[in-house]
């Protein structure tokens, strides 16, 4: 295929659906091949297939830690949960306050014990944190691990315009797993990636990089703290 | 770590991904909790990566998570894996809020793909797209470089033909044919 000759049919489908999958259309054009998936599966099957193979370049960016307020403002938007002091401290008792809701506590607590010391319950989960603090002491940063999620939050000090805080994961004999940039401020809460294993020779790191995290995958900033997790 | 060892890994968290947005369609808000501490980081950094403003990407990432909530229904039969899923959805949202900056008309939604049902979703496809997304790099590497980064310009940031000709001051219909030929290329490296 050079680049004069004139692409086939199938070759100029092909185009289509890659041009689709990345939003490169627009106009009448874009009408009629939004209009062809319905009609054409083999083309919708195209379009997929382009879906699927560049999310692998979307795979590859250093995640990107969000404010934890753009949890609760998803929860609200959706009617998950009230804003923050939504209600009416002054309102009257709700009905777990009063009797039943005593009961209801007691079956709760029971049901709690019975799952916690029945001899099938999954053990509780083992607990780990690292205080990350600088040497200057301009900055803070504590991250808490109960089993797989780990809550990191922002306690002082905080990026410069301009640069990012990169996490990193340390394991013995491995090397550095980014576990993303963090926010700017507030706190966060994240999964950590399978094949990292919560344990007390593991440590955690934050690097200064460029805004959006390290462009290479590796540190490239200086590191301004490291921290050992310690058992809870 | 070894490529078997790595596509197993990749295998579990695909269906607990899976399974995650299967309880979040039955509104099981704990699934949905749990799929935003497993997935927000990434998508917000394909939204930021495109939008390039933080408070319009977390905004935008709100709208993601409100689409996911909704859509998450749609999601079985859709016949993408699930962080394709997901990340189709950040993508489309950060480049509407991009071109709608840009007071241009709306692109077309290439999420209506993701929402119409596949004819023929095989478990095959999983382990092949996994070989593709290892092959995707070298093969990129293997376009020219303006090329490559034209394809990485679209895709991470959202670029338009408009941009592109911009960029490289040539005509739009000029880089498109281009564009159009690097995409052919880099399907049939990666599919091959």
């Amino acid at each position: 295929m050079t680049d004069d000759t004139p692409l086939t049919a199938q070759q100029e489908d092909e185009a289509l659906a890659a041009e689709l999958a990345l939003g490169l259309l627009d106009g009448p054009e874009a009408e009629a091949a939004v209009a062809r998936l319905s009609t054409d599966p083999e083309f919708a099957a195209a379009v997929r297939e382009w879906q699927e193979r560049l999310a692998g370049l979307a795979e590859g960016l250093t995640p990107v830690m969000a404010p934890a307020r753009a949890r609760q403002y998803i929860r609200e938007r959706l009617g998950h949960a009230d804003a923050p002091l939504a209600t009416d401290p002054t309102e009257g008792a709700s009905w777990w306050r009063g009797p039943i809701g005593v009961i209801a506590g007691f079956f709760a607590a029971a049901a709690i014990a019975f799952v916690l010391f029945s001899p099938d319950a999954p053990l509780p989960q083992q607990g780990y944190r690292a205080e990350l603090a600088s040497d200057a002491g301009d900055m803070a940063v504590e991250a808490i691990l109960r089993g797989r999620e780990m809550r990191i939050a922002m306690q002082s000090g905080s990026p410069a315009e301009g640069r990012d805080w990169e996490v990193w994961w340390l394991a013995e004999g491995s090397d550095p797993v980014s576990l993303g940039v963090l926010p700017r401020e507030g706190d966060m809460t994240m999964m950590l990636p399978e094949g990292l294993e919560p344990s007390q020779g593991a440590r955690i790191a934050l690097s200064d990089e460029p805004e959006g995290g390290s462009p290479t995958g590796q540190a490239t900033g200086p590191v301004i703290a490291v921290a050992n997790l310690t058992d809870m | 770590m070894q490529a078997r060892e790595f596509d197993a890994l990749t295998d579990t968290r695909r269906t607990e991904l899976e399974q995650l947005i299967s309880r979040t369609a039955l509104g099981d808000r704990e699934a949905f909790d749990a799929l935003y501490a497993a997935t927000s980081a990434k998508l917000h950094a394909v939204v930021l990566s495109i939008l390039k403003d933080r408070p319009e990407a977390e905004e935008a990432l709100q709208d993601v998570y409100v689409r996911i909530w909704k859509g998450a229904s749609r999601y079985a039969s859709n016949g993408l894996s699930p962080m394709t899923w997901l990340i189709t959805i950040a993508r489309n949202r950060a480049i509407d809020r991009l071109r709608a900056r840009a007071s241009r008309p709306a692109t077309a939604p290439a999420e209506a793909a993701s929402t119409i049902a596949a004819t023929a979703p095989t478990p095959e496809a999983a382990t092949i797209h996994a070989q593709e997304r290892r092959l995707l790099d070298e093969c990129l590497a293997q376009l020219a470089d303006t090329q490559a980064g034209a394809v990485r310009a679209v895709y991470l940031e959202g670029a338009s033909y408009a941009d592109l000709a911009q960029q490289e001051g040539k005509p739009i219909n000029t880089v498109r044919s281009w564009l159009r030929r690097s995409l052919l290329r880099l399907k049939d490296c990666v599919s091959q």
